[in-house]
């Protein structure tokens, strides 16, 4: 009975995956409320005091975007916070990170202010960061940093994108999934390829969340989004709703047991 | 400088071209999911007809008292955008800014519309029926704000 479902559930996925998955249009222009803009600004404010408090020059920095307490999860994007020389003798503090585009299947990275990393419409407005050591921080900022080959931070960039790819996949590549590969590529220069990242993360004992998700939920989000696909996911595993990814939670745990990172610091409004 | 004869031009300039003035901020709810990009204009002080973008400037008054009620008094059309004169409904004090582009927000602001003055940490926030539509940026405000696509 199971394994007809199953395949039911498959020939319906199939048929699914070829409509059109246009994503949300980003067309449509309308002001945020004022209360978003006010209090996103006024974490970004704080976060860079506390930031330039701390002594650090690159920190793995998080937000909470959504409500994703019944994963277990509390935060569910992460970029790299990093000093950036403003050209007279001081600094500014840059995230680059990775943005899906409006709910399509396409992604890009950015560089941003704390500004525009904390003005979405949060589900929580807090911050959360992870203080990497001081070697871990200066292997970061010179690859974030590096004036010479702007591309080297982004070499392991793929367009492609899923918000619950498959963590030890090539096919898409969710935004956290980017920074934690980005991070193995800073750390070990030879980890020029998503496979070679992917298998020095597991060498340092990275483990992804393992989110069950029901096959009618995978069903749904991949028939109405446009950024939500599963075929990346083994059978075994997909079959069995186990869905592992990259998340935030998972990095900061990680980042902690591997000796990388401090605990997380958190400022909450 | 008396804020009420102010002939300040505001410039909301768009933070980068094509994106500056969108905000599109999407709720979401599955994991990993990132919400729109959203970019904020920055506004520039510009004194009589000279931009003066990024300089330390001072607000005029009537730009920088939190909830102090203002209202459009006039709209007008420029080469770079839109110039929208305010007025301070309490004594009459007067501000312009100008909207680069589409407009702030995409929003469409009306003669005798109604605005909110609201100060924060990073700058000023203008709101009409509690939607932003236009940021005053200090010079924290400016360190803020910045956004670059690094990947095509």
């Amino acid at each position: 009975m199971r394994r007809t479902l199953s395949t039911l559930l498959l020939c319906a996925g199939a048929l699914l995956a070829t409509s059109a998955f246009a994503g949300r249009s980003c067309d449509a222009e309308y002001p945020p409320k004022a209360s978003t803009v006010e209090r996103g600004l006024t974490l970004a404010e704080r976060t860079l005091a506390a930031l330039d408090a701390s002594g650090d020059r690159v920190v793995i920095l998080a937000r909470a975007g959504q409500d994703l307490s019944k994963y277990g999860l509390r935060y569910s994007h992460l970029g790299f916070a990093y000093q950036q020389p403003d050209g007279q003798g001081g600094h500014v503090w840059r995230v680059m990170h990775k943005l899906n585009q409006c709910g399509s299947a396409d992604a890009y990275v950015y560089r941003q202010g704390l500004g525009e990393f904390f003005i979405d419409d949060l589900w929580r407005y807090e911050a959360t960061w992870v203080s990497p050591t001081p070697e871990v921080q200066e292997r970061l900022l010179a690859l974030l940093q590096d004036p010479k080959n702007q591309a080297r931070a982004t070499q392991l960039n793929i367009k492609a994108y899923s918000m619950v790819s498959y963590a030890w996949g090539t096919k898409y590549q969710q935004s956290n999934q980017w920074a934690l590969e980005t991070l193995a590529l800073a750390m070990e220069p030879s980890a020029t390829s998503r496979d070679r990242a992917q298998a020095w993360l597991k060498f340092k004992g990275y483990e992804p969340s393992v989110l069950t998700i029901r096959p009618l939920t995978r069903l749904g989000g991949r028939a109405t989004r446009a950024n939500v696909a599963f075929d990346d996911h083994p059978n075994d595993k997909r079959f069995s709703d186990h869905i592992e990814t990259v998340t935030v939670d998972s990095v900061f745990d990680w980042l902690q047991r591997a000796q990388l990172g401090k605990a997380p610091v958190k400022l909450a409004l | 400088m008396k804020s009420k004869f102010a002939s300040l031009l505001i410039a909301a300039c768009a933070f980068t071209a094509g994106a500056g003035v969108t905000f599109n901020a999407q709720a979401q709810s599955e994991i990993s999911a990132l919400s729109a990009i959203s970019a904020l204009p920055i506004a520039s002080l510009v004194v009589g007809s000279s931009a003066v973008v990024g300089a330390v400037v001072a607000v005029p008054v009537v730009l920088s008292t939190a909830g102090a009620t203002l209202v459009v008094k006039t709209v007008e059309s420029t080469a770079r955008g839109t110039v929208y004169v305010l007025e301070r409904a309490s004594d009459g004090a007067k501000a312009s800014i100008e909207v680069v582009g589409k407009g702030v927000a995409g929003a469409s602001l009306v003669a005798g519309t109604v605005l909110t003055v609201s100060v924060i940490g990073a700058g000023t926030v203008l709101s009409a029926a509690g939607e932003a539509i236009a940021f005053i940026p200090n010079a924290i405000g400016r360190a803020l704000l910045h956004n670059e696509r690094v990947t095509s």
